[in-house]
C-alpha cells in the first residue's frame, strides 16, 4: 500500500499544471466547443503545422456522444477529461520528462511495472496519423504518446511529441480504485456525484432526443460556413465550423442515423473541410510568420 | 581476434519492428566478418561478434582486358590511383588489389550503414537527421575490443526504471554489463525465462502469439500471477479469456487466475495494480453482455439485418438469405437453416464491436440464452471455422454446413464485386476461406459441388439488385487451384482432374489421387495413349464433323473403333459418375488398342472432306469419353 495519501483528482490535475508549467509551457484553457479529443483543440492540431517551436499544456473535455451508457456503466462515458501536453519539436528527453511527470503526480515509478506499449495513432477525420505507444502503470492505460508524422494532410515540418494523459485513469491509479465513479475529486466528493446524473441526461440527449432533422442541416451549414471562412482566408474561425462538423457527425451517429456509406462519405467530407483549413493556416503562417 | 559490440539504442519498440531488424541484422552483417550473435528487445538492437579478422579482406577490382593494355591501362590507373606498372594481370584482366582497411577504419562506416540499411513496415522520423526508423533512436554504442569505434559512445543504458548510463569496459563484457542493470538482451533467453515462469503456474501450453509479443514487451521479464474475482465466471469463458488476452496480453490459467509478464516494480504492488484493470474490464464486459442479451438474439438478428454487409452486396438481411440457400443447397436439415438464419444477429452486439475475435461465440452464446437447440448453437459458433491454415474444422454436421455456405458467399460476393485477391492483397481473407472449403471436403467428407454452388449464390445476389461487376466463376478455379498445394500428388495431376467429369470438390481431389496412384501402371498407360493419340491428331485439326455420322466409317479397323468407343464410353461416365475411378481407367484402357490399330491402319487424313471430318470427330469422341478422367495431356510423360 502507499505510504502517503493518494492526490485527489483535483490535486492531480494541479500537479499536472506546475510540473509543465515549471518546464516552460504555455498552459491554455479548455477550448470553447465540443471536441472529441485534445488533439483537436487548435492548440495542438494548427499549431503542430508550419516552423514554429511550440510547448503548451491543458485539460480538456473530451465529448464522445457514443460512447455513454446513461450512467449505468461505470467505465464507460460521454464526457471525461485528458491532460494534454504538446512538444514542438520534440525534446530528446520527452520520455524522461514524461516519466518525471508521473513522479511528479505521485507515481514511484520504481515500484510499478510502467510499459511502453506500440500503439500507432491515426485520425482519419483530420488527416492525422503519428507512432507512439499507450503507457501502462501496472496494466493500466494511462496515457497516449504520439509523435506526429501527418496533421492535416501535411507533413509536419518539426516533429511535435503529443502526451495526453486518460485522467480518470491516471486518477484510477493513483487512488486504487476500479471506477471512475468512485474517485475522489475534492475532499468528500466524488466523481460520480459531479458527473452521474450529467451522464444519464446526456446519453438521453445523445441518444434519444437530438433531433437528426435539424442536425442534418447543421452539418451542412457548418461546412458551408466553413467554406466561406476559407474564401475570406479566416483559418481560426474557419476551424471552429470543421469542429462543429465532426461534433454534428458524432451526434448524428449517436442517434443511429449514419449508415456504413454515409459514414465514410461524412468522414470524407469532415477530412476535406480540415485539410483546406490546414492547407490555408499554413500558407498564412509562411506569408506573415506569427509568434 | 578482435569482438565488436554495436547497439542502436531506441525509444520502445513495437514487438513487430523487433522481427523485422532481428532477421535484418542477420544479413546486413557480412558474414566473412565473423559470426553474429543478433539480440533484438525493446530498447536495443544489437550485434556481438567473437571473431573479427583484423583487417577486411583485400579487393580485386578488375579493369579492361589485358590486350586493350595500351589503349586503356592508363585511364584505369589514374582513376584507382595507381601507376600503370603496379597494376596485375589475373584471368586475361588488368586490374588492381585494394588492400582491406584495418577493422578499426573500416567499421563506423559499415555500422552506420546497417544503422541505415535497416527498413521497418511502419517508420517515423522525429528529429531532423533524416533517420527513419521505427521509433526514435537515442543512443549508438560501438565497442571494438576495449576501444570505442570512432564517432559511436562507449556506454549502454540499463533498464527504463532501475538504472541509467551503462558503461561497457570491452565488448566482451556487453551481456554481463546488461544483465547488472536488469537488462537481458538476448531474446531466446528472455522467452526460455518467460516460459519457465509460466510453466510454474501450471501453463504449459501458452498462446503462442500472446507469449511471442511479450517476449519483446520487457526487458527483465517476471511472470506474476493474479486473479479475479469469482463472480466474473459466470461469464462465458471466451469472453472472459478474450479480456485478457485481447488488450492486456495476460494468460488465462485454472478457473480464476491469471499470469502475466512484467517488466519491473514490486510484485505484489503490481499484481494488485493489474487485478483492479482486469476486474475494471471483466466488469465492463459483463456489463456490455447484459446489455446485449438483454436485447436477444431475435432483436440483435433485426438490427443485424439493416447493417451493410459489404458495399454493393447489401446488408446482412441479403447475406442471410444467401446462406439459408446455401446451406439448403448443401443438404442442410432445419438445424443449418436456423444457425444460419441467426449466424449474423451478433454483428449487431456491442461485444463484438468491443472484440471483433468474438464474433460467431458470442451470437452462439445469444442464441444458447434464448433456448435454441444446441445444434444450432453449436452452428453458429463454429461457422468462421476453420480460422486458421491448420486449425480445427467444426465438430457439428450443421457448423461444417454453415461454414462451407459463409465461405462460398464471400468468395462469391468479393469475385462478384471485383475484388479478387491478390498476391500481397486479401482483404477478406479469401485464401483462407478457399482453403477451408477444400479441407471441409477432403478431411470432413463434405459434398460441395463449388460450381453450381458459386452460381446459385451469384443468382441470388442479382435477384437482391446487389451492384455486380465480374462473373464469379473465376472463385471456383481459385478454390480448386489450393487443392494443387493441399494434396500429396505431383499439381499436374490436379490440374488434370479438374477438367473432368467431376466437379464436387472432393471427387476432384480423389480422381487426381487416383490418376497419381495409377500413373505408373499399365491400365492407366493403355487409357493415356489412347487419349493421347486421339487428341494430339484431332485437338489440334480443325474440320472436324460436328456428329459422327455411322455410315460415312467404312474401314474395318474404323468400324472397330467405333464399336470398342460405344462400349467403353457410357462404362467411363457411370464409373466417374459413381466415382469410382479405377474402374473408370480401366473401361478406358479398352480403348488403346483400337486406337493404334486404327491409327496403324486408316488414314485420318482422307482425301474425301467428309469422311476425313467425320474421322476427325471419331477421334474427338474417343477423347472426350476418356477426358471424364481429366485434361491427361496435363500429364507430362
Amino acid at each position: 500500500m502507499r505510504a502517503t495519501v493518494a492526490p485527489s483528482y483535483q490535486e492531480m490535475i494541479a500537479a499536472l499544471e506546475r510540473y509543465w508549467a515549471d518546464y516552460g509551457c504555455v498552459l491554455m484553457q479548455p477550448y470553447h466547443t465540443e471536441l472529441a479529443a485534445g488533439t483537436m483543440n487548435p492548440a495542438t492540431f494548427l499549431r503542430s503545422l508550419g516552423p514554429g517551436e511550440w510547448k503548451t499544456a491543458y485539460v480538456e473535455p473530451v465529448i464522445r456522444p457514443t460512447d455513454g451508457r446513461y450512467g449505468e456503466n461505470p467505465f464507460r462515458f460521454q464526457h471525461y477529461f485528458q491532460y494534454q501536453v504538446l512538444l514542438k519539436p520534440a525534446p530528446e528527453d520527452v520520455l524522461d520528462l514524461y516519466f518525471a511527470s508521473l513522479e511528479a503526480v505521485g507515481i514511484d515509478t520504481q515500484k510499478h511495472d510502467v510499459r511502453l506499449v506500440e500503439d500507432d495513432w491515426e485520425q482519419p477525420t483530420l488527416g492525422a496519423w503519428g507512432l507512439g505507444w499507450e503507457v501502462w502503470c501496472d496494466g493500466m492505460e494511462v496515457t497516449q504518446f504520439t509523435y506526429f508524422q501527418q496533421v492535416g494532410g501535411l507533413e509536419v515540418e518539426l516533429v511535435p511529441a503529443e502526451i495526453t494523459y486518460g485522467l480518470e485513469r491516471l486518477a484510477m491509479f493513483l487512488q486504487g480504485k476500479r471506477t471512475a465513479f468512485e474517485l475522489e475529486w475534492a475532499p468528500g466528493v466524488t466523481w460520480g456525484d459531479v458527473y452521474r446524473e450529467s451522464e444519464r441526461q446526456w446519453s438521453v440527449y445523445n441518444f434519444e432526443v437530438a433531433p437528426v432533422e435539424t442536425l442534418t442541416r447543421r452539418f451542412a451549414e457548418h461546412e458551408e460556413e466553413c467554406r466561406n471562412l476559407v474564401e475570406r482566408e479566416l483559418p481560426l474561425p474557419a476551424y471552429d465550423q470543421v469542429l462543429k462538423c465532426s461534433h454534428t457527425f458524432n451526434l448524428l451517429d449517436a442517434r443511429g442515423a449514419v449508415s456504413v456509406t454515409e459514414r465514410a462519405a461524412y468522414i470524407g467530407r469532415v477530412r476535406t473541410l480540415a485539410r483546406r483549413v490546414a492547407q490555408l493556416y499554413v500558407e498564412d503562417l509562411v506569408a506573415e510568420p506569427a509568434l | 581476434m578482435p569482438s565488436l559490440l554495436f547497439e542502436i539504442g531506441c525509444e520502445e519498440l513495437p514487438a513487430s519492428a523487433c522481427l523485422e531488424a532481428e532477421a535484418q541484422l542477420r544479413t546486413l552483417w557480412p558474414p566473412d566478418l565473423g559470426a553474429a550473435r543478433v539480440f533484438a528487445g525493446p530498447r536495443r538492437l544489437a550485434l556481438l561478434v567473437g571473431d573479427l579478422p583484423e583487417r577486411e579482406a583485400d579487393e580485386w577490382v578488375q579493369g579492361p582486358p589485358e590486350h586493350l593494355r595500351d589503349k586503356a591501362a592508363a585511364g584505369f590507373a589514374k582513376k584507382r590511383g595507381v601507376k600503370i606498372d603496379e597494376l596485375e594481370v589475373r584471368d586475361g584482366f588488368l586490374g588492381v588489389v585494394v588492400p582491406g582497411r584495418a577493422l578499426a577504419d573500416a567499421l563506423p562506416e559499415r555500422l552506420n550503414a546497417i544503422l541505415h540499411g535497416l527498413t521497418f513496415s511502419k517508420s517515423m522520423r522525429w528529429d531532423d537527421s533524416g533517420l527513419r526508423f521505427a521509433r526514435p533512436v537515442r543512443w549508438l554504442c560501438a565497442k571494438l575490443d576495449e576501444e570505442t569505434v570512432a564517432g559511436f559512445g562507449g556506454s549502454s543504458f540499463g533498464h527504463r526504471q532501475t538504472h541509467e548510463e551503462v558503461p561497457v569496459p570491452h565488448a566482451r563484457d556487453y551481456v554481463d554489463s546488461l544483465r547488472a542493470a536488469n537488462v537481458e538482451p538476448d531474446q531466446g533467453e528472455r522467452l526460455a525465462a518467460i516460459r519457465a515462469g509460466l510453466a510454474e503456474l501450471g501453463l504449459a501450453e501458452p498462446n503462442e502469439r500472446v507469449l511471442a509479443e511479450v517476449v519483446y514487451l520487457a526487458e527483465w521479464p517476471t511472470v506474476l500471477e493474479g486473479s479475479f474475482d469469482e463472480r466474473f465466471l459466470s461469464l462465458p469463458r471466451r469472453v472472459v479469456e478474450t479480456a485478457m488476452e485481447s488488450h492486456q496480453r495476460y494468460f488465462p490459467l485454472e478457473g480464476n487466475r491469471f499470469a502475466f509478464v512484467a517488466n519491473g516494480g514490486e510484485p505484489e504492488t503490481v499484481v494488485a495494480g493489474n487485478e483492479r484493470v482486469l476486474e475494471g474490464r471483466l466488469e465492463d464486459a459483463s456489463f456490455t453482455f447484459e446489455r446485449d442479451a438483454a436485447k436477444g438474439i431475435e432483436r440483435l438478428a433485426e438490427e443485424a439485418a439493416r447493417i451493410t454487409f459489404v458495399a454493393g452486396a447489401g446488408s446482412f438481411r441479403d447475406k442471410v438469405a444467401r446462406l439459408g440457400a446455401l446451406v439448403e443447397a448443401l443438404g442442410g436439415g432445419e438445424p443449418s437453416r436456423e444457425a444460419a438464419r441467426l449466424a449474423k444477429a451478433d454483428q449487431a452486439a456491442e461485444l463484438v464491436r468491443e472484440f471483433p475475435d468474438l464474433e460467431g461465440h458470442i451470437g452462439a452464446e445469444y442464441a444458447r440464452l434464448a433456448g435454441f437447440p444446441e445444434a444450432v448453437c453449436a452452428a453458429i459458433d463454429e461457422q468462421y471455422l476453420p480460422d486458421s491454415a491448420g486449425g480445427p474444422l467444426p465438430e457439428t454436421e450443421a457448423g461444417r454446413l454453415l461454414a462451407a455456405a459463409d465461405k462460398i458467399d464471400n468468395l462469391t460476393v468479393a469475385f462478384s464485386l471485383g475484388q479478387r485477391p491478390t498476391g500481397s492483397r486479401d482483404p477478406y481473407g479469401l485464401r483462407r476461406a478457399a482453403i477451408g472449403l477444400c479441407r471441409l471436403a477432403l478431411e470432413a467428407k463434405l459434398e460441395i459441388d463449388l460450381g453450381a454452388l458459386v452460381s446459385r449464390a451469384h443468382a441470388l445476389l442479382v435477384e437482391q439488385a446487389a451492384e455486380l461487376r465480374d462473373d464469379p466463376a473465376d472463385a471456383v478455379d481459385f478454390v480448386e487451384e489450393r487443392l494443387e498445394g493441399m494434396l500429396d500428388v505431383p499439381v499436374e495431376f490436379v490440374r488434370a482432374a479438374r477438367a473432368g467429369g467431376v466437379s464436387e470438390l472432393g471427387a476432384v481431389a480423389r480422381l487426381a489421387e487416383t490418376l497419381a496412384a495409377a500413373a505408373e501402371g499399365d491400365e492407366f498407360e493403355r487409357a493415356f495413349v489412347a487419349y493421347d493419340r486421339a487428341n494430339r491428331l484431332a485437338g489440334k485439326s480443325d474440320g472436324a464433323a460436328g456428329e459422327f455420322d455411322p455410315k460415312l466409317a467404312t474401314d474395318e479397323a474404323e468400324l472397330a473403333l467405333v464399336e470398342s468407343l460405344a462400349s467403353a464410353s457410357p462404362k467411363i461416365s457411370a464409373a466417374v459418375e459413381a466415382r469410382e475411378f479405377g474402374s473408370a481407367i480401366a473401361a478406358a484402357a479398352e480403348l488403346r488398342a483400337p486406337v493404334d490399330r486404327f491409327f496403324d491402319e486408316v488414314l485420318v487424313m482422307a482425301d474425301d472432306a467428309q469422311v476425313r471430318a467425320n474421322r476427325l470427330r471419331l477421334l474427338l469422341d474417343v477423347r472426350d469419353a476418356v477426358g471424364a478422367l481429366g485434361d491427361l495431356s496435363q500429364i507430362p510423360r
